[in-house]
Parts: C-alpha cells; structure tokens; sequence
C-alpha cells in the first residue's frame, strides 16, 4: 500500500468529518467517512449551503478571500440525537484551483454537558435560595426567643455566656382574678385576649425601650437596659407601665372581659443568659426581677407599685404616693409606692 | 440523617455521569426513544438531570401533580415504562450502584406508575 493510500484511509477513518469544499462553487470534491455519517454520502446534496444551512456563506466567501480562515458551528439531527460540530475552513489549493479544506470536530457532548451543568446549577440556586429563607426563618423564632446579641454570640460560639446587668428597670404584671377569669370564659377566648393584649403591650414597650422576656400565663415580664444598655431604664418602665394601664383602661370600656391589671416596677442588678441546652430561653433574673415580683404583689387593681430602688431615679414626671406598709410580710427597706404619671403642673412644680 | 443515594455515590460528579449515559441509553432506544424525537436536547438533558437527581434524592423533587401534568399527553403504554425501568436498572449497574439501593431506585419510580401510564 502507499503512503498515498494509507494517508486517504486514515483521513476517511478518523472521527472527525473532514470534506474539500470548492470555493468557487461551494460544493463539496471529498467526504471522508465520518462526514458521510453524519452528513449523508453520495445521495446528499454537495451544496455547503443545504449541509449547512445557518452557514452565513457570504461571511464565509469573504473570509476566504481576506484571510482564508474561517470557524462556526452547526447542528444538526442524527436520529433523534440533537449533533453539535465546530466548523473550521481552511484555504487550500492555488488561485486557480481554490478549495478549502473543512473539518468539522464533534462538540456534541460539550454541549449537553454544558446544558446539564445549567440544569444542575438552577436546580442548586433555587436549593441555596430556600435554604436562605428557611435560615431566615429560624433565625427569626430565635430572635424572638433571645435579644440580637445573645443570638450573636450563640451563632459565633454556640453558647450565650451568662453577664451580669449592674443597672437595669423591671416591670411585672399580672392580672387580678385571673382564675376566675378562666372559670367563666373558653379558654380560646382568653388565650385570644392574652394573645391582644400582650401585643399591645409590647409595641408600647419597644416604644419606650423595654424589651418583653416572657409571659407565664397571666403574667408579663419586660426590662429595660438587657442586653443593650439604656440610660433612663427607670423611666422607661415607668412610661410603659403608665401606659399599659391607659390602654386596658380603654380596652376595657369597649370588651366583655374587664382585665385589671397589678403592675410591679423594681430596679438593680439582673442577670441575662440563655438558659437550657434542647430548649433555649433567654432568662433574666437576679434581685431586680424579685423585688418587682414581690413589688407587684403590692399593688391594687388596675396599678402600679414601685419599689424605692426604682423611684430613686425617676424625675417629677411620675408622682409617687407612699403605700401603707404591708400587715403581713416584711416591707421593703425603702418602701413601697403607687406610681402615677403626674399632671402637666405638677411636673412643672405649680401647686 | 442518613446519606440520600446522591451522597453516597459522589454527588453531581457521579450523577451527571449517570445522566449522560441514561440520556444515551434512552436516544438509542427504539421503544422509549421515540418519545424524544421532538425534545430539544437542553429540554431533554434538563429533564433527566432533575430525574436522576430526584430519584437518588438529590437537590430536586417533584410532586405527583407535577409529574402527572408533564406527562400527561403523552401515550405511555406499560410496556414503555417497563422498558424505562429496565434501562434505569442497567445505568444504575454500570455505575456500581448496589444492588439494594437500586431496587430502592426502582421502588420509588414503580411507585409514580399510576401517574404515568394510561388507563
């Protein structure tokens, strides 16, 4: 065999389509093996422009002339397989004879990989998208569980470590009859109510800088100055509790259930951790809440009482009337107090 | 949490692998291929990656409703799903996916025939 032979039986063998193309034509001399597969052999047209018909052939002949180089790429069925060639033209040949040579190399797979790859890619985008919603949402019930930077710091290092608040307000409540209450309504009713009221009384709080830490049943539990600092913590307690009252007293005029609420206001030193390892609860607790808790116990009906340790740092905004000392349980050292908002003049000193 | 099969054999680098080959083996099949004859291939490529995907409980999943409504013109004879289920069988094995957890594979596409199958 010669070389000539064993050159041609290559060319026809490789798995690249390879064809001569005359230029003056356009029509194909020559069809190796590979493009009679995927093109047809004899029984097809010679026509480059039926082979290919997105082929801009006026793009092509221009190219021939400039440079005698020209790439594309073209698809085509084989089956029911969607084939994918790049194109490469190459001028060969003399001024009288021009012929190009034209390989085609399959980039099929290419394609369909690349086509996987985005289908693969939307499918993790839209995953990665609901994972962050969800983490959103998880971290929102736990926001609602713990302070910001309680949540923080349980995100960096997985536990809160307990701090200790030198100086903060407390503001209990509860209400009074509240077993009464529960004898004679559905307890979806109340758990309704609560439901209202609680959220009435933490806007205001947030209004005023208090931030709620639980309720219990009919008790309410907010503070001032955990975990963040706040420089008027006592009145921002006072001005909160002053105004949970007004809003019941409304509330009341217009509600079947007529809650009276008995409110406590103590200030000192608390302390603020996350508390439980399955299930996670800000506390806060320390002298402070206990003496609001003990302080509450104090108060009539539709009140508030505060514990000197509060009335100690609130100015003549707040008027404060001495509570008859207690007949039954030791009184507080300093005393305990009905805490009322004063009247314009009062506030100004006019008697 | 126990590892989906996606985990287990490699994640996206062995499951594109097997998405190729069933996109090949289900071209060349003159009983299901058919239905592909007029599917674009991206159409195709992206069906079978979130099949694939979905059945080895990887990042997709399809409700019932779905699955029903993107077949639902099509005339999916048992004989057509039978051979589907053949060729998954096949893939899977050439893949060195064990044999149990094919047969999980297969459950779980037997499972969705009522959807896909008329009458």
């Amino acid at each position: 065999m010669t070389i000539e032979a064993i050159n041609e039986q290559l060319l026809r063998a490789i798995g690249v389509g390879v064809a001569l193309v005359d230029l003056g034509s356009l029509e194909l001399n020559f069809r190796n093996d590979t493009f009679i597969e995927w093109f047809g052999g004899p029984e097809a047209s010679v026509r480059l422009g039926d082979v290919f018909p997105s082929l801009d052939l006026e793009a092509l002949s221009r190219e021939m002339a400039d440079g005698g180089k020209f790439t594309g790429e073209a698809s085509f069925k084989l089956k029911r397989r969607r084939m994918t060639v790049a194109i490469d033209l190459t001028r060969a040949g003399t001024a009288s004879e021009p012929i190009a040579v034209l390989v085609c190399q399959n980039i099929t797979r290419i394609k369909e990989l690349e086509s996987m790859i985005d289908s693969y890619s939307m499918m993790v985008e839209r995953n990665t998208h609901e994972i962050k919603r969800e983490k959103e949402q998880v971290e929102k019930l736990l926001l609602n569980m713990m302070p910001r930077s309680a949540y923080e710091e349980y995100k960096s290092f997985g536990v809160v470590a307990p701090r200790i608040f030198e100086s903060v307000s407390v503001l209990t409540l509860d209400f009074e009859n509240f077993d009464k209450i529960l004898e004679a309504n559905d307890p979806a009713v109340i758990v309704s109510e609560l439901n209202d009221i609680y959220t009435a009384f933490d806007r205001i709080g947030e209004q005023f800088g208090c931030e709620r830490v639980r309720t219990n049943g009919d008790s309410y539990f907010a503070v001032s100055g955990v975990p963040d600092p706040v420089l008027n913590h006592a009145e921002s307690v006072a001005n909160a509790a002053v105004r949970f009252l007004r809003y019941l007293t409304r509330r009341n005029e217009s509600h079947p259930i007529r809650w009276q609420a008995r409110l406590g206001l103590a200030s000192g030193p608390v302390v603020g951790s996350v508390v439980g390892v399955q299930k996670y609860i800000y506390d806060v607790f320390g002298p402070a809440v206990e003496l609001a808790g003990r302080t509450r116990g104090r108060a009539p009906g539709m009140s508030i009482a505060a514990d000197s340790s509060i009335c100690d740092l609130l100015d003549s905004r707040f008027s404060l009337t001495a509570l008859p000392p207690a007949k039954v349980r030791p009184e507080a050292p300093g005393g305990l107090f009905l805490l009322e908002e004063a009247s314009q003049n009062e506030a100004h000193g006019v008697s | 949490m126990e590892k989906s099969l996606f985990d287990k054999y490699g994640g996206f680098s062995t499951v594109s692998k097997i998405v190729m080959r069933l996109y090949d083996q289900l071209l060349e099949d003159d009983d299901v291929g058919p239905f592909f004859d007029d599917v674009d291939m991206p159409r195709l490529i992206d069906h079978q990656t979130k099949f694939v995907a979905s059945l080895m409980g990887g990042p997709a999943s399809f409700t019932d409703t779905h699955i029903q409504r993107a077949h639902h013109n099509l005339e999916i004879a048992p004989l057509h799903f039978d051979r589907l289920k053949e060729i998954i069988a096949e893939t899977l094995g050439e893949f060195d996916v064990e044999e149990d957890d094919i047969e999980t594979v297969l459950a779980a596409f037997e499972g969705r025939r009522k959807l896909l199958v008329d009458g």
